[in-house]
């Protein structure tokens, strides 16, 4: 029997991969698709709305499994659905968090939902203060995409006028709670903006999906769909196209390369049998998020990429770039002192932003390059974490807990590094993961610059916290450590010059044009901006630049 | 509301898991008690519950401690919520925590059979509060007695992590986390953005 050749091979069902399935299946390509674990059951994976003490640590998790956990996402509630099996490595001194949800749809069944389009200030911060190089594209040509995208999966915010922040076209935003306009107006007297966040959760029903009815437990999974993620948006019209074979269980490990070292399929891990697969494809998209893409590519060695598919360069799993997250000041207002309670997390963290607002008429106006962005937050959260902290005991000390309930508010900073050539992903000599392949090794560390926006960013919290009438308990000790974002970028980055950069400005290899990089990896760094949106905009013109590549008979349809 | 069919159907399901949670070793009262919000809380008497990791001795003093820290008062306090069970099951799961409460609860009967002569629990609710008021206030924290303090915000933590996350420290709270509503809700004092003239609230 001939071997099954698909038209393309897509690794990952996360933001990019699902746009790529949808996109390339849509335009009648056959698509085996390869997901590194299972599909979910809303039911039993998410959160589906228990409560605490329907868990059995009341959803702290089990105090011995406390040093499996990757991140906030993976808890009880949700600990199913993260890969614990596969290892990494970092270096002696440095340290990463990689949360890994293998699960079909990847971290876009629990992600974070703001959705704020990078613009031209990104596209053109190398012009602008001499760090690093231009990305290879401008605004204009990712604009419609963006457009396009939004309409797809529905964003909540306004329109805003930002420098920073090229505007959309949105569904109704997120209403402002109490600490929302008492912030806001500490923001004013400081001068800097405080405005509601783009949110990709739908705040009316849109598009065939359910409006969201504001529970607030996002981040542990929708059961109905009200937010965009791949289950929900992407690859239900992918399989009505009957184009897309999905194979779950399936951990990618290296792209196979025939003899002119062109792509020729993928081979893998079936998790059930523990057996090595091949599956075949005229071309391969890889999808697997930053670090795992690298990591798979890093794998792919042969006679004519000793050092990992698309190569040439030496810049595969390079120029890694995170965003450092921490809380910056946190503190209380008095104004909400013995207030009812009020349902504040319904938005579950992304109803209000403080969009970049530093360097933007002169990008040297600061001590830091570039710029970061602030996600305030706080009121009645479902456990007060407050109390654990609180002075005294007694029938005082309750009253006190129900006085303070209302009152909290923190100050998140979402602030991107540099490009740095310290801060790579390459494969560990030594580790191999339970099948036998060579682990991910991180290699990490802070930048000067970022480290300066963060100082600059307790500095001003501390100070709208103030202006705000708020009361300061403190400002950030230490950032979270890397990797807590989910937000890396690099590894594949995307340029015009093949000796700099893995991939073209389509995301096409450089070195092996019938292979496609559709996720985080191919941008030039993080920008102050969350990476979905862009993930699914440039991952949606790769796949229409591979169809019309397909077209112009360049992977040749059997 | 819309939705409330979802809601209800929901909530049958959130009612099988509780069901399922109450087969778990160590929440015979909380569960039991959880169940039952309101007047019948005080009615119940559980069956007695041993304890996975504290001694008996042991597991006295941290259920009154428990009591102690979130009492009952004109609302259910930690007793009525399950607290001590809870913590005995989550420090039975961590042996990083399990040195801190053994040598804490040893600190704490010597510290009290020095100061009065008697161990903790042989002492008077009243005289429990006096003895643990330097320990867990700080402005009366006395120098030498940092080992009691540290102990004492252990056991604090722990306190405040079983009581507000059963359904009585969800009532204490008036929790409004895991509803549904129709539309994102809005900040209800239009007109005072800075809420500098809000109607003050008793307590």
């Amino acid at each position: 029997m001939a071997k099954r050749i698909y038209d393309v091979v897509v690794i990952g069902t996360g933001a990019g991969g699902g746009m790529a399935i949808k996109t390339l299946c849509e335009a009648g390509l056959k698509v085996c698709a390869l997901n590194a674990g299972r599909r979910l059951n809303p039911e039993k994976d998410f959160r589906f709305h228990r409560m605490p003490w329907d868990m059995e640590f009341r959803g702290l998790g089990d105090p011995k499994r406390r040093d499996e956990s990757f991140g906030y996402m993976d808890n009880e509630y949700t600990t199913a659905a993260w890969d614990h099996e596969i290892p990494f490595t970092t270096p002696r001194g440095m340290k990463w968090m990689w949360p890994r949800c293998n699960a079909v749809g990847g971290k876009t069944n629990f992600w974070g939902r703001s959705s704020a389009r990078f613009g031209e200030i990104d596209f053109r911060a190398a012009s602008l203060d001499g760090y690093d190089v231009d990305w290879p594209i401008t605004y204009d040509e990712i604009s419609p995409f963006y457009t396009r995208v939004e309409k797809l999966i529905g964003v909540a915010s306004t329109v805003q006028n930002r420098p920073s922040n090229p505007d959309g076209s949105y569904l109704p935003p997120f209403h402002f709670r109490c600490l929302d306009y008492i912030l806001q107006a500490g923001c004013k007297r400081v001068g800097v903006p405080y405005l509601p966040d783009r949110c990709a959760q739908l705040t009316v029903p849109y598009e065939g999906h359910p409006a969201c009815h504001f529970c607030g437990e996002c981040t542990t999974g929708c059961d109905v769909g009200a937010f965009f993620s791949t289950p929900y948006f992407l690859l239900p019209a992918a399989e009505a196209t009957k184009n897309l074979e999905l194979r779950s269980d399936a951990l990618a490990k290296n792209i196979l390369v025939d003899q002119n070292g062109q792509a020729t399929g993928v081979a893998y891990i079936d998790r059930q049998t523990k057996q090595e697969v091949e599956v075949y494809g005229r071309a391969v998209v890889v999808a697997a998020s930053c670090i795992e893409s690298a990591h798979i590519m890093l794998n792919s060695k042969s006679r004519h990429w000793p050092n990992g598919i698309a190569n040439s360069s030496g810049q595969l799993g390079r120029n890694l770039c995170d965003h450092l997250y921490g809380e910056s000041a946190r503190g209380y207002l008095p104004q909400l002192l013995g207030q009812p309670s009020f349902p504040d997390h319904v938005g579950d963290s992304t109803i209000a932003w403080m969009p970049r607002w530093q360097n933007l008429n002169n990008p040297h106006e600061e001590k830091f390059v570039r710029g970061y962005s602030v996600y305030p937050d706080g009121g009645c959260e479902e456990f007060p974490g407050f109390a654990t902290k609180l002075d005294g005991f007694g029938s005082s000390f309750k009253r006190e807990v129900k006085r303070r309930y209302p009152t909290p508010v923190s100050f998140g900073i979402q602030a991107p590094t540099l490009r740095s050539d310290t801060n790579f992903v390459d494969l560990d000599p030594e580790v191999k993961d339970p099948y036998g392949i060579p682990v991910a090794r991180i290699h990490f560390e802070w930048d000067e610059n970022v480290l300066q926006m963060w100082e600059h960013s307790k500095r001003i919290c501390a100070e709208v916290l103030r202006a705000a009438g708020g009361e300061l308990e403190g400002t950030g000790d230490a950032p979270e450590i890397p990797g807590f974002s989910l937000h890396e970028t690099g590894t594949c980055r995307m340029g015009n010059d093949p000796k700099m950069f893995v991939t073209n400005r389509f995301g096409q290899a450089h070195d092996v044009p019938n292979l496609y990089v559709c996720d985080a990896s191919v941008f030039l760094n993080c920008t102050d901006k969350t990476t979905t949106i862009s993930i699914l905009a440039f991952s949606l013109r790769t796949s229409e630049h591979l169809i019309e590549n397909f077209r112009r008979g360049e992977h040749a349809v059997a | 509301m819309a939705g409330q069919g979802i809601q209800r159907r929901r909530m049958l399901r959130i009612l099988g898991t509780a069901a399922a949670a109450a087969q778990f070793p160590g929440f015979s009262k909380w569960t039991f008690a959880c169940g039952h919000i309101g007047n019948a809380t005080l009615q119940i008497k559980p069956a007695e519950y041993h304890p996975q990791f504290f001694t008996p001795a042991e597991y006295a003093s941290v259920e009154r401690l428990s009591e102690i820290i979130i009492p009952a008062d004109t609302t259910p306090g930690a007793k009525e919520a399950g607290v001590a069970e809870f913590i005995d099951f989550m420090v039975a799961s961590d042996p990083d925590a399990q040195y801190g409460f053994r040598t804490g609860l040893t600190w704490l009967d010597a510290f009290s059979d020095e100061t009065t002569g008697k161990r903790f629990m042989e002492l008077s609710l009243e005289q429990q509060t006096s003895l643990l008021e330097p320990l867990g206030f700080k402005d009366k924290a006395r120098a030498g007695q940092e080992a009691g303090q540290q102990f004492f915000s252990m056991m604090r933590e722990y306190t405040v992590k079983g009581f507000y996350t059963t359904e009585v420290g969800f009532k204490e709270l008036d929790n409004p986390a895991l509803k549904f509503y129709a539309e994102s809700p809005e900040c209800p004092h239009q007109g005072d953005p800075e809420h500098k003239h809000l109607p003050p609230q008793k307590h």
